[in-house]
């Protein structure tokens, strides 16, 4: 008797196991492209790479938690954020526009707003996709 | 693109493979199957190291491959030299029963599926998992786009999400492999998961076998392959699989050492457990936990046999402690002051919701359709039999260190500055995964072979 049930556990291990490992394969079978999205960032943030006059060294982040009064997703943000030091490596970027060149990621009502705050502080240089440089003015 | 990412690592796979052999001269399939799965981490250890100390003495553009193959050929020439003459003609491939050979079928053909699921989760996400990006291959991209100043890639400026204290084993030989390949192709760091993910499987069946029985080997190992969480991580291309690796790998050295009390085994175990500490920063806590494990072991009879342990741990221990000191910014979880971490010591809620975390996450951990960590407690209950009196000791050994491991774990979220439940939200099932191989070799080391049940008769 306690053999037999020793040798049900066994087959019932062997059983799930392969429950385990099919169920898991069939889950992958319609995955969706979740890596297309992060290829779509670092494209869009290609052109300001190149335009970036730097290519070593710290740079400014700014988002849309730098923009006065516009709600944002704070892990949206956060994963932009370091979606864009894995796009702009080996730049180092530090939150806010603290740099002499920044990059920013806004929407319109963002860039607006942060614009509206920052009045003649920055030289902005607006690229495709709500992609913009910033550059401090060295005598506002 | 995909083979050649492969066999950018087979020289390095070699001189692990060579390197262990010298260290640990057995001959049986099995001792050198399990050599060959220790010599996949061992060589990648060696490589990154490598490729760690080039970028210290000339920071820059270094070749790599050629250094390796250069290696790989002083390697090949000391082992044929010491292997003439040796008797390998006494070498046997070993004699399996129906029951062994259909165990190995079913470990064969759950690897099958295992692999199938990996490579469509890798077409997914070619990227890999979150940490992949934001932390290790991000590391990555800093070396080999800028390996003039690659100090960059651990700079206090970094933002503390990016972890640019954590140790660079794994992105070391990403850079290189994208040196080599002249591509910074995803297929890199896929490889490189995907081998520590075998190298893994590979340990588990030949340790096991060792220890036990092939039919035992083959449902540990098995074990292992169904549980998707371990090879979903593995492809993730984050350094928890290749920190599990190296704790599991000393774990089952060390408990070979007992078994077959042969002290190098040791030197092995330990140049594995600070390889962990090069993967990622659980692996200091192996190397502490380990080191006290066997230095409280050593007063009885294996003083000798613990020096053995310190040597292999000299040399990775050397260059973690440099990089630490002479490059890693502080760790965020060390970042509260002295008065906030006594407070949060001294907080009983805290422990209450570490508990209630592992208590949960025992139900869930490991992607089974049940609980598997109560599944295979069940397993050990019906599978129960006397742990020889000789074995005891290994026994002990081994769950000691899981045991305070774990505890280890759990007392960095006592003191964590971050959110505790974010933490424990966002790193509990790996830490519990870091565990699981070794776990798993324990427990099917201690049990009842499927050999012996169905031999028995009702």
């Amino acid at each position: 008797m306690r053999l037999n049930l020793k040798k049900i556990f066994l087959a019932l291990l062997v059983l799930a196991g392969f429950f385990s490992v099919v169920q898991s394969w069939l889950s992958t079978l319609n995955l969706n492209q979740g890596g297309a999205a992060i290829d779509a960032w670092e494209a869009r943030l290609m052109p300001a790479k190149k335009a970036l006059p730097i290519k070593r060294g710290v740079i400014g982040y700014v988002g849309e938690w730098d923009a006065p009064g516009i709600s944002y997703a704070y892990w949206d943000q956060e994963s932009e954020y370091l979606l864009a030091q894995y796009s702009l490596a080996p730049l180092i970027l530090k939150k806010g526009a603290v740099e002499e060149w920044n990059v920013a990621v806004l929407s319109e009502p963002a860039f607006a707003a942060w614009q509206k705050a920052n009045q003649g502080k920055f030289e902005i240089i607006p690229l495709k996709h709500n992609v913009y440089l910033f550059h401090r003015l060295a005598n506002p | 693109m995909t083979v050649t990412s492969f066999l950018i690592f087979l020289p390095a796979i070699l001189i692990g493979s060579l390197l262990i052999h010298l260290i640990w001269p057995e001959r049986s399939a099995l001792a050198l199957f399990l050599k060959f799965s220790l010599g996949i981490g061992a060589g990648l250890g060696i490589s990154s190291i490598l490729f760690f100390l080039s970028l210290l003495i000339a920071p820059g553009r270094v070749n790599m491959m050629a250094v390796q193959l250069a290696l790989l050929v002083v390697f090949i020439a000391i082992v044929i030299l010491r292997e003439r003459g040796q008797a390998w003609y006494r070498f046997k491939s070993p004699t399996l029963s129906r029951l062994q050979w259909g165990l190995i079928g079913a470990v064969l053909l759950a690897l099958v599926f295992a692999i199938l699921a990996s490579v469509n989760i890798y077409n997914s996400r070619p990227q890999g998992a979150f940490d992949a990006w934001s932390i290790w291959n991000r590391a990555a991209r800093f070396i080999y786009r800028d390996p003039q100043n690659w100090r960059a890639t651990t700079s206090p400026d970094l933002y503390w999400g990016t972890h640019a204290d954590y140790p660079l084993l794994v992105p070391l030989n990403v850079a290189w492999g994208w040196e080599t390949l002249g591509t910074e192709t995803q297929r890199v760091p896929f490889a490189q998961g995907l081998l520590f993910t075998l190298a893994s499987f590979g340990v588990m069946f030949a340790s096991v076998g060792l220890t036990r029985t092939s039919g035992q080997a083959s449902l540990a190992t098995f074990v292992l392959i169904c549980t998707p969480f371990f090879f979903e991580t593995g492809i993730g291309q984050i350094s928890d699989i290749p920190v599990t690796y190296f704790i599991f790998a000393a774990c089952a050295l060390i408990y070979l050492y007992f078994q077959l009390d042969y002290a190098p085994i040791l030197m092995i175990a330990g140049f594995m457990a600070g390889l962990s500490g090069w993967s990622k920063n659980e692996g200091l806590l192996m190397v502490a936990v380990s080191v006290a494990v066997l230095a409280v072991t050593s007063r009885k009879k294996m003083f000798k046999p613990f020096l053995w342990y310190l040597v292999g741990l000299a040399i990775p221990m050397a260059v973690i402690v440099y990089f630490k000191i002479a490059f890693a910014p502080p760790s965020d979880l060390f970042a509260g002051s002295s008065h906030d971490t006594l407070t949060k010591i001294v907080d009983f809620s805290r422990y209450w919701i570490i508990l209630k975390s592992l208590g949960q996450e025992t139900l869930t951990f490991g992607g089974w359709p049940f609980s598997i960590l109560i599944g295979l407690a069940v397993y050990a209950v019906v599978m129960y039999t006397n742990i020889p009196s000789d074995s005891r000791m290994r026994f002990f050994v081994l769950a000691a260190i899981i045991l305070l491991q774990l505890l280890g774990y759990c007392a960095i979220y006592v003191i964590t500055p971050h959110d505790l439940e974010w933490h424990i939200g966002t790193s509990l099932s790996r830490l519990v995964l870091q565990l699981y191989p070794a776990g798993i070799f324990l427990l099917f080391s201690s049990i009842l072979e499927p050999e012996k049940i169905f031999a028995q008769k009702a």
